[in-house]
């Protein structure tokens, strides 16, 4: 973006001086309402997605073979775990946990549920998730979706050209200038979860993970808008390094139409 | 709102902000293999075909595709192309390239580990190169931001794969990729658009970390030599006959797929019930519109050293110009003359000495007689040519194999009414009967290599030896299938020794792109490895063709076993003597006629 030239910011600055000072003697005009963390999200990320499984195919299309954990950097007790899985845990509900529900195939329908708060209702294993961009509430007893805390992601560089404190007024509803940060992923992390599989096979992943996630959403010519959740897990129990992964959706405007959820197996 | 805040909140929305909402990128990334790890590190399984969205045509590709292909000595140093480096094992380093002066951002750079590629993505709003400029394995890219996101669009992409097992993407594809970092994660989406080989968008993404432990310097580096891994005959190219691979049952057997699980679709990368209805027919072209040559124009590129292409929608010629004059490849068709001229004019404003004609067809002679007559104009020179042919009275000379004159002097009807092919004046003047015909023109040599009836009798490619490019003529065509015409002395098996003849004059450079560049008789300026694809797209439709005839098939079950069926999206025209049955018609009668 070029430089605004000196003179013209003089004399904005000038006239803006002028319009702030003569405000404060013109008729006190209805208060306007602060706008909200909705108002504010530099992303839509509302609408229903249904997942295009272009990778890992073998692993969440079909039901993998008991012990093919290929790829999951497992550590032996993980591996232990993922032997000790029976065919018929097959559709539990671990199968469809924060860890790694995202993954399995079929629709999400994302919507506000009220002015801070993010609302993720699955198909596979007909699952919700709420995503808190305001403040969280209490945890209580741990659950397949855990508790996610969200912010909108953007670097330190850009925080401190706005000198706005950026990203937390824009978090707390307060920002302006951030609304400029159109494209900045959703960050997520969740906390108060439930143990799950990170594959259909029980490749496990332990209540003590760190789970984050990042939601990108973007357009592909001639195919619509499209969204990617990066997951990345890192278990100190189970994992050597953290299992990293990024899940593509694209739009549908008539997945409501086709909305069919199938619960799990508590 | 009080004045304080208000004023506050004003100069926050005026203060300058140069790099406002531009993420910085600079550094080296290292990639996580999580997802996809077996087809992206130790290679994916022959016959594994699953997720992808391919076309009926793609996947014949791949099930004939036979891993012995890469020990040929023109596959051993194939790049992996842009759309699929970043899935290998690489590291990248990403890196500005600003203006010395101004600073502004250039470009974007991206030095990739594997195959030694370093990638430009310019960043100052230039638009893509027209569509008949040279393709590479990295392809041409042009960025701008979204916010925090680096959207980069890129063409010019060379045929490579979609899986590294066969599975293609045509040199048609356009590639548009996303990239978000945060933290000191960044995630690279693509989105490709193949008209050839894809029925939608193959959408993908893959994740790298910020390395900053460095990367041994010996790392960046892939110095690839081919050589001789396997003696074959000339022109061989490994390939199973449609049905024949035995080595697809290996992973349906591994994973206990059905058939129709592991051949792929889009239909089995959406949950059950959820993907649009099947066609298996390719999707619409993406990308920006590429500039073209309209009829009646004619767009000049310079190729290297002292030769240039003329491009037009008729087909290509050459023009070599040096100290000595000009001396041109082909004249395009008459109507074309006054716009040839013009073209040649901003190139060089010598006289034109030379023409040598590739074949006797009005699209490569029918300029011939116009721009002969404006040949050399200095009064001191003297005629070139002997003057066997028509062009006697002119100075310059046109030069081709005699049966090209032959074929432009034959009597057409008969009694009064007879007449020549083509005009006396555009009759070549200067022929030869031999395999080539050398002369040195502008401080470089020139050779006419007569290819026997390959499109006809009287074919010709131009080799210049210094500047060290190929005038093909239509042997060669990025765009279509050969057009060989039996009755007048042409064959399958000519044109595939024509094409082989070419690849042994080519060098390519170690990373098999450029060096030696290639002009063909219709499409975009080209490489040895684009002549080499050309090359195994006709041998294996010949062998397939080949292998029906000797099983006693007529042409009618030829034609319904469809042997062209992977390259028709790519090289047939809808009718006429480029159209599948006509060509699958010419092999087959080609193959029968020399039996």
């Amino acid at each position: 973006m070029p430089r605004m030239p000196i003179a013209v910011l003089a004399i904005s600055v000038a006239i803006l001086l002028f319009v702030a000072t003569t405000q404060g003697q013109a008729p006190p005009a209805a208060p306007r309402p602060a706008p909200t963390v909705r108002d504010l999200a530099p992303l839509d990320l509302t609408g229903y997605w249904v997942s295009v499984v272009t990778e890992d195919w073998r692993y969440r299309m079909v039901m993998p073979l008991k012990g093919d954990f290929g790829s999951v950097p497992l550590n032996a007790a993980g591996r232990k775990g993922a032997e000790s899985w029976k065919a018929e845990q097959a559709g539990g509900c671990e199968a469809f946990g924060v860890g790694s529900g995202m993954r399995a195939p079929g629709r999400l329908h994302i919507s506000w549920e009220n002015d801070s708060t993010l609302r993720i209702d699955t198909e596979a294993g007909a699952q919700t998730r709420r995503l808190y961009l305001g403040a969280p509430p209490a945890a209580g007893a741990p659950s397949w979706q855990g508790l996610s805390v969200a912010t909108w992601d953007g670097p330190p560089d850009v925080i401190d050209v706005l000198r706005t404190g950026g990203f937390d007024q824009l978090n707390r509803g307060t920002g302006q200038a951030a609304r400029r940060l159109a494209w900045t992923p959703l960050k997520v992390v969740t906390t108060n979860f439930r143990p799950g599989w990170l594959r259909a096979n029980g490749v496990p992943y332990s209540d003590r993970a760190t789970i984050t996630e990042h939601f990108m959403r973007y357009a592909v010519p001639d195919s619509g808008e499209w969204l990617t959740i990066r997951t990345v897990v890192d278990d100190p129990l189970y994992l050597v390094q953290p299992f990293m992964v990024s899940t593509n959706f694209k739009k549908e405007a008539d997945g409501a139409s086709k909305w069919a959820p199938k619960a799990c197996r508590e | 709102m009080s004045s304080r805040p208000a004023l506050v909140a004003a100069l926050l929305l005026l203060a300058p902000l140069p790099a406002l909402a531009q993420v910085d990128l600079t550094g080296t990334w290292s990639p996580r293999y999580q997802e996809d790890f077996s087809e992206r590190v130790p290679g994916p399984e022959l016959g594994d075909y699953t997720g992808l969205p391919l076309t009926d045509g793609a996947r014949r590709y791949a099930e004939s595709w036979d891993p012995a292909r890469i020990t040929m000595p023109e596959e051993q140093c194939r790049v992996h192309i842009s759309p699929y480096i970043y899935r290998g094992p690489t590291n990248i380093a990403i890196f500005d390239e600003r203006d010395p002066a101004t600073r502004e951002l250039i470009a974007i750079k991206h030095r990739i580990s594997t195959f030694d590629q370093e990638r430009t993505i310019y960043m100052d709003g230039r638009p893509h190169p027209p569509a008949y400029a040279p393709h590479t394995w990295m392809g041409f890219s042009t960025g701008v931001w979204q916010g925090n996101m680096l959207v980069v669009i890129t063409t010019h992409i060379k045929k490579g794969w979609l899986r590294r097992n066969g599975v293609p993407e045509s040199d048609l594809a356009t590639l548009t990729e996303y990239f978000v970092r945060t933290g000191d994660v960044l995630t690279r989406i693509s989105a490709i658009t193949d008209p050839v080989y894809l029925t939608e968008p193959l959408v993908k993404s893959e994740e790298f970390v910020l390395n900053t432990q460095g990367v041994p310097h010996r790392a960046w580096l892939y110095k690839c030599k081919p050589v001789v891994e396997v003696v074959r005959p000339e022109g061989a190219v490994p390939h199973y006959l449609p049905g024949k691979n035995p080595y697809l049952l290996e992973y349906r057997k591994r994973y206990r797929f059905t058939e129709s699980v592991t051949r792929g679709g889009a239909t089995q990368t959406y949950p059950a019930g959820s993907a649009p209805p099947p066609t298996g027919a390719p999707m619409k072209p993406g990308g920006p519109a590429l500039a073209a040559p309209k009829p009646g124009e004619v767009k000049v590129l310079r190729v290297q050293g002292q030769v240039y292409m003329l491009a037009s929608a008729d087909g290509n010629m050459v023009v070599q110009a040096g100290d000595e004059g000009v001396l041109l490849v082909d004249t395009l068709p008459a109507a074309l003359a006054p716009a040839v001229l013009d073209a040649i004019r901003t190139i060089s404003d010598k006289p034109i000495h030379y023409i040598v004609n590739t074949q006797a067809g009005e699209a490569h002679t029918g300029g011939n007689e116009a721009l002969a007559k404006v040949g050399p104009t200095r009064p001191d020179r003297v005629p070139l040519g002997s003057g066997l042919g028509g062009n006697t009275g002119g100075a310059t000379s046109i030069v081709a194999h005699e049966n090209v004159l032959n074929r432009m002097s034959a009597t057409v009807g008969s009694g009064p009414e007879g007449k020549t092919a083509r005009p006396r004046g555009s009759w070549p003047s200067d022929t030869f009967f031999e395999d080539e015909n050398d002369f040195f023109f502008n401080t470089e040599a020139v050779q006419v290599l007569h290819q026997p009836d390959a499109l006809d009798d009287g074919d010709s490619v131009v080799f210049f030896r210094r500047s060290d490019v190929i005038a093909a003529g239509d042997i060669f065509s990025t765009v279509g299938y050969p057009v060989f015409d039996a009755k007048q002395g042409g064959s399958i098996n000519g044109v595939i020794a024509a094409l082989n003849r070419v690849l042994r004059l080519a060098v390519a450079t170690g990373n098999m792109e450029g060096g030696t560049m290639i002009v063909p008789g219709h499409g975009r300026l080209s490489d040895k490895m684009d002549v080499v694809e050309y090359r195994n797209m006709v041998t294996i439709v010949r062998d397939r063709i080949q292998a029906l005839v000797a099983e006693g098939k007529t042409l009618e079950q030829v034609r319904a076993a469809q042997p062209t069926l992977d390259y028709d999206a790519r090289y047939a025209a809808p009718s006429g003597p480029g159209s599948t049955d006509a060509f699958v018609a010419a092999v087959d009668a080609s193959l029968r006629a020399s039996k």
